[in-house]
């Protein structure tokens, strides 16, 4: 297979969004933005799945333009495939085409159509250049571009301030990470040499006494991964990205984007080894993050919210499992992930789209026979997530954990392991039960709603205005047209995606997982674990470890779907008075631990205090200063004052006679 | 036609226009735009005509070399000539020109020929200076770009330009009084070398750029240490380094928006560029007689210079975000961003410097642009209070379009021309083991954030957000009632070109980066042979510690002594002197 072709996925995109970009300025050339933009991805797919067999062992470098070259220094446009790569572009072009042909519908009549696809395509070309990379460098752009496009979609109901300050936000957050992230880059090139990804990681693989630099280096990696894929403290941007329109929450703020760090850490698991605390902060890390932010998860209202929640959670499960030496896990929880939480958040769209932008889950309830096809699919994707045996979410989460007991448990047992092991069941236990309180609350119980603020553009009513416009309180006072459209099921072309992601989340983990596929494909790339402990060591309770957590976990996420069950089902006054009884703890859960108000007090307020009174320095002192001792001249030549008429002539005189003297002064000392 | 005479004729075709304008018939001031863009085409298209007669394999040497006798006994002499440095930032120069003369077509309406008269004269003062291979025509050229530029701000500039030109001609012009007195000093030690000090005009009045590197070389580092404060005094101003920078918000916010493109994209990089041909080349080595060289005054203030720098970055970075005006905000970013400009230069390596000459041209080109934005928006709106507009994106779509893209170009979005920049001094000053080191970077890299924070504050005040078009004193919206206009032609031909260079200078900015190898390394040579000497001498000083503290350790067990050979301690590797200036 020529790997040639290989260089078109991201480029495609690339030409995608100018010629989206293109489409913005005419308004007959809107419509062909979608199908563009659909077709530039999915042919990113096909190119990828060609190639499925046809990599060679250790990957292949395909270069393709030079880029940074100076002194020494090089980094170019070439791209690296390798298994990893492969599974990351099944993800990222897969779930982004399924996406994409959503949102083609979904975004209907919105007046920026065309631009929201043209920076769903500039998505995928950084994201694809992101898993593509040969070297850190380009990885750097990938990681800042999928950064860009998550600032401009979130902002992408630009009238709308919570929408605006969120994407700010978003991209503030994550420059912090990747502060961290270039830092280590500047680290990798002083101590390797390259910022090649395969030479870092040969040089990696070589290092015998790693010094003080050397282990520095994951610290640094880290806290881009952190930020990039919201693990605590870096974790605060998510939730609020949620304004953006609901395919692109579905796309880059769960299937795809925010797993980059994951596959960040994967990649160069060879340098993370080089230091003994690297993996275990990971993992700690993963793991107290899945634990808190299910926590806030429980007591959301916000559907979407709940949603950016779990994604966070999840994402701490796959760090808990790269943490515990399993990338395979991490990566196949990536992979299931991508799945059901694409489906998850769709889904999530359409009822919103049904019922005009209402997202409070206290004003939804018992929408099964109004949206039978959304209800059973989100069904489907909830069981994905709350990790229903046989279910995708419930092989790649048992891998993790399994791994992860098996650090305790193991010959080597050690007890931090043990911990995080049982912080994940209990996670589990949380997950299962905030993904159902939703579904109950949403599907089942009485049939009552509320319709939201907004209501559908040009589609039905003839305006040429998009949901966010019309959100803008003053502008939909004065276009608002009363209208009583009810909730209803999506066309079935716009379901269809949705049937393909459940087919996933349903078999993905089973197929994936006994066919040997997912384990031979990142066990054959850079994040293979090398003399790994036997598998089969540990046991639990009598029985074999991996049994053992299976049955476990899958008891786990029946119970807590049976409590949800009976709390937001079949006996509501129940959850409410249990709500009122612990009445702090879901207020501070609610209020999400307060965090944003503390960074707010502690970051934001004194920084900006900060700028004031340097500000005012700057005028009141350094500015001062300078007069002061401009007046020094002034004050000698008081009689001299004619001469500062402000007129040019007078300057241009004495600089003339300035030089003048000069000059014959210094031609007098010569002779 | 000869390279020599198109650089000529490149300096002199700005004053014909200028000349020429005064000559145009009177009381008819339409002809005068179309006559300047044409003149500062014809430059650049002179300019490019250098760039492909330009000898690219040999990117280090002054080419196209041309001296002038003018004063003999006092060594003066129109000397010209350019190296790869040189010519990009020329380039730049004839590029920005013709986009600044054309976005002010409707800008300026009163006194036009004389608006167009200055920025002519002005072109022709910044060629000069980066060609300049004489440091008394250098000087001159220098000094005398404040001329037009002081013309500019003080009759077409806002309310209070006439105190901004007069703070800013007075404050450049002290600090470059003391740079003259600086290189008047080198140029007469020069004299006072006897003549067979091995190298070209070597106890002659000269100010030849490459005599003077030699002859400074033979000071002692107390003396270099003057020069280069002399020296500094008047590029830091220029740049502006803290402490020095306060000119230069006032200068721009009461620039017209020519002026602030000028100064934002040429001027200030007459410092860097004067700290980058003089400061480091002259002050890098001291040949000391009886040690042999030894670290010149530029190694042991680097480390000074650069924590200014990122004093700057930070503190100024702080500063643009409670801005109010957005002009103001985007002078102060400019402050910002030039000390991580001064950063990459102080790390005296290659990938530093030359992410410093690459800063210098896209910090030229995306600020640059920002200003030209700006003034798109207050030829519109008579205002720059950000307070008093929001949302531009719904009524202005095109130009939100530019803003946004300027704005990521200038917090250095990769994939676009301020990431290279950015990247390579910060990673310049990482790895510059011995003068500056990771430290630095890191803090100035908190630079990156605070970028981020302010340009995108700015962009979520007048971009996003809801729309609110400013309205004057009787409430009436401003654009006489009618809907705000989009940009026209002739504005996105202004910003266009400047967009498409941002975008290839950041994919594609390879071809740049290796001209500019040859020439930093020939630049730097001196100081950074005398860094890798200094850390052979520091990794040799802690060998030789630990093999006393082992013969301590030796002689406490009573046992015999044994003197070890030490590697390298003979001497510290030569330095070769500076090659021959060549002519």
């Amino acid at each position: 297979m020529n790997l040639d072709l290989i260089k078109f996925i991201p480029w495609l995109p690339a030409l995608a969004a100018v010629l989206c970009g293109l489409c913005c300025t005419k308004k007959a050339l809107r419509c062909l933005a979608a199908p563009i933009c659909i077709l530039s991805i999915a042919s990113g797919f096909v190119i990828a799945f060609l190639h499925r067999g046809g990599v060679p062992p250790g990957g292949a470098v395909v270069p393709f333009f030079e880029w940074i070259n100076i002194g020494g220094f090089s980094a170019n446009f070439s791209y690296f495939i390798d298994p990893l790569t492969l599974i990351m572009l099944f993800v990222v072009c897969g779930i982004g085409t399924l996406v994409a042909w959503y949102a083609a519908f979904y975004m209907k009549g919105d007046k920026g159509y065309a631009r929201f696809f043209t920076f769903v395509s500039l998505f995928i070309f950084a994201m694809t250049n992101l898993v593509m990379a040969d070297n850190l460098v380009l990885l750097y752009l990938g990681w800042e571009g999928v950064g860009l496009c998550s600032y401009l979609l979130i902002g992408y109901y630009y009238n709308k301030p919570s929408a605006v300050a969120a994407a700010k936000k978003a991209f503030i957050v994550n420059r912090i990470g990747d502060l961290g992230f270039a830092l280590g880059i500047f680290l990798v090139y002083q101590t390797f040499g390259t910022v090649s990804l395969r030479e870092a990681i040969i040089a990696a693989e070589h290092v015998s006494e790693p010094s003080t630099a050397v282990t520095l280096i994951p610290f640094l990696l880290m806290l881009g991964a952190f930020g990039k894929s919201a693990q605590l403290p870096l974790y605060v941007w998510l939730p609020d990205a949620m304004e953006g329109p609901t395919p692109v929450s579905a796309l880059i703020h769960a299937a795809t984007m925010v797993t980059a760090g994951v596959y960040m850490i994967a990649r160069l698991l060879p340098i993370f080894v080089l230091s003994p605390y690297a993996l275990p902060v990971v993992a700690v890390v993963g793991g107290l993050t899945a634990v808190f932010a299910a926590t806030i998860a429980l007591c959301q209202y916000d559907i979407k919210r709940i949603y950016a929640y779990s994604t966070i959670s999840q994402l701490g499960y796959m760090f808990l499992g790269v943490g515990a030496l399993s990338t395979v896990g991490g990566v196949f929880h990536l992979f299931t992930h991508a799945f059901f939480k694409a489906l998850l958040f769709l889904t999530a769209g359409s009822v919103m789209h049904a019922l005009a932008g209402q997202l409070d889950l206290r004003k939804m309830s018992g929408l099964r026979t109004k949206m039978p096809v959304t209800c059973w699919l989100m069904f489907v994707g909830c069981l994905a997530l709350a990790g229903f045996p046989l279910t995708a979410g419930f092989f790649s989460k048992d891998m993790i954990l399994a791994a992860v007991m098996e650090k305790g448990l193991g010959e080597h047992g050690q007890p931090l392991f043990l911990a995080l092991g049982i912080l994940g069941l209990f996670t589990a236990f949380l997950t299962a039960f905030y993904t159902f309180r939703l579904w109950f609350r949403v599907f089942m119980g009485p049939e009552q709603y509320e319709m939201g603020e907004e209501h559908h553009g040009a589609e039905e009513h003839g305006h040429d205005h998009g949901h966010g416009e019309d959100a803008k309180p003053q502008a939909a006072s004065d276009i608002k047209v009363e209208h009583h459209h009810d909730a209803h099921e999506m066309p079935l072309l716009m379901n269809l995606p949705l049937i393909v992601l459940a087919a996933g989340a349903i078999a993905a983990g089973y197929w994936a997982e006994h066919s040997g596929w997912i384990e031979s494909m990142v066990e054959s790339s850079t994040a293979a674990v090398h003399g790994g402990e036997s598998a089969h060591a540990a046991e639990l309770f009598g029985y074999h470890l991996h049994t053992a957590m299976m049955v476990i976990s899958s008891a786990i996420s029946i119970l807590g779907i049976a409590l949800a069950a009976y709390f937001h089902w079949l006996n509501r006054p129940a959850a409410d008075a249990a709500a009122r009884q612990y009445k702090s703890i879901v207020t501070l859960l609610n209020n999400k631990y307060y965090v944003d108000e503390i960074n707010d007090a502690a970051i934001v307020t004194p920084l900006r205090t900060k700028g004031e009174i340097f500000f005012a320095i700057d005028r009141l002192i350094i500015d001062a200063l300078v007069t002061l001792v401009g007046l020094v001249p002034r004050a000698l030549g008081i009689g001299a004052r004619r001469l500062q008429t402000g007129a040019l002539q007078g300057y241009g005189l004495g600089m003339a006679c300035g030089a003048a003297v000069l000059l014959l002064l210094v031609l007098f000392v010569a002779n | 036609m000869n390279p020599t005479t198109i650089m000529l004729v490149m300096i002199l075709v700005p004053l014909l226009g200028g000349l020429g304008l005064m000559f145009l018939p009177r009381g008819n001031d339409s002809a005068v735009r179309p006559f300047a863009l044409a003149y500062t085409l014809l430059t650049f298209a002179l300019s490019l005509g250098l760039a492909f007669q330009f000898d690219w394999t040999r990117t280090q040497d002054l080419q196209f070399g041309f001296f002038h006798n003018w004063v003999p006994a006092f060594g003066l002499k129109f000397g010209f000539g350019i190296d790869a440095i040189s010519l990009w930032l020329v380039l730049l120069t004839t590029f920005l020109m013709p986009l600044v003369v054309l976005g002010s077509f409707t800008a300026v309406k009163e006194r036009a020929r004389e608006f167009f008269l200055w920025l002519l004269v002005l072109e022709a003062a910044m060629l000069g200076t980066f060609v300049a291979t004489d440091i008394f025509f250098f000087y001159i050229c220098f000094e005398f770009t404040l001329v037009p530029l002081y013309f500019l701000i003080g009759i077409f500039g806002s309310t209070d330009r006439l105190r901004a030109a007069r703070v800013f001609f007075l404050y450049t012009f002290t600090g470059s009084m003391l740079t003259f007195a600086g290189v008047l000093y080198v140029a007469w030690f020069n004299t006072t070398l006897d003549a067979a000090t091995p190298f070209t005009g070597a106890g002659v009045w000269s100010f030849n750029i490459v005599t003077l590197y030699h002859a400074a070389a033979y000071m002692t580092v107390a003396q270099q240490s003057w020069v280069l404060l002399a020296l500094l005094a008047g590029f830091a101003v220029k740049v502006p380094i803290f402490p020095f920078h306060t000119w230069l918000p006032l200068a721009h916010t009461e620039a017209p928006t020519a002026g602030s493109v000028i100064l934002a994209g040429v001027l200030l990089k007459l410092g860097t560029y004067g700290l980058l041909r003089f400061a480091i080349p002259m002050t890098g080595v001291a040949l000391d007689p009886v040690i042999g060289p030894v670290p010149g005054a530029l190694v042991h203030f680097a480390p000074w210079i650069a924590g200014l720098a990122i004093i700057g970055i930070l503190y100024t970075a702080l500063i643009c975000w409670v801005q109010k005006d957005i002009k103001k905000l985007i002078a102060y970013s400019s402050v910002s961003h030039l000390g991580f400009c001064v950063l990459g230069l102080f790390a005296i390596n290659t990938i530093g410097v030359g992410g410093a000459v690459a800063y210098m041209v896209n910090h030229g080109l995306s600020t640059g642009a920002l200003f030209l934005c700006v003034g798109m928006i207050y030829e519109r709106f008579h205002t720059r209070e950000m307070a008093r507009m929001g949302g531009l994106a719904s009524v202005m779509p095109i130009w939100s379009t530019f803003m946004i893209f300027f704005c990521l170009a200038s917090v250095g979005l990769p994939g676009l021309n301020g990431f290279v920049g950015e990247f390579l001094t910060l990673l310049g000053a990482f790895t510059a083991g011995n003068v500056l080191g990771p430290w630095y970077a890191a803090v100035a890299g908190v630079g990156m954030i605070f970028g981020a924070i302010y340009i995108l504050y700015m962009a979520g005040r007048v971009v996003w957000g809801p729309t609110k078009i400013p309205t004057d004193d009787h409430g009436d919206a401003h654009g006489h009632g009618h809907e705000v206009k989009d940009l026209s032609a002739r504005e996105i031909g202004v910003l266009a070109p400047l967009a498409i260079g941002c975008l290839v200078l950041g994919l594609y900015p390879t071809p740049f980066l290796r001209s500019l190898e040859a020439p930093i390394e020939r630049l730097t040579e001196p100081a950074r042979l005398m860094i890798a000497a200094r850390a052979s001498n520091q990794a040799r000083d802690a060998h030789l510690t630990d093999i006393m503290a082992e013969e301590r350790a030796l002689n406490e067990d009573g046992m015999t002594i044994i003197v070890p050979e030490l590697p390298g301690l003979a001497a510290p590797p030569a330095v070769a002197p500076p090659a021959e200036p060549e002519r």
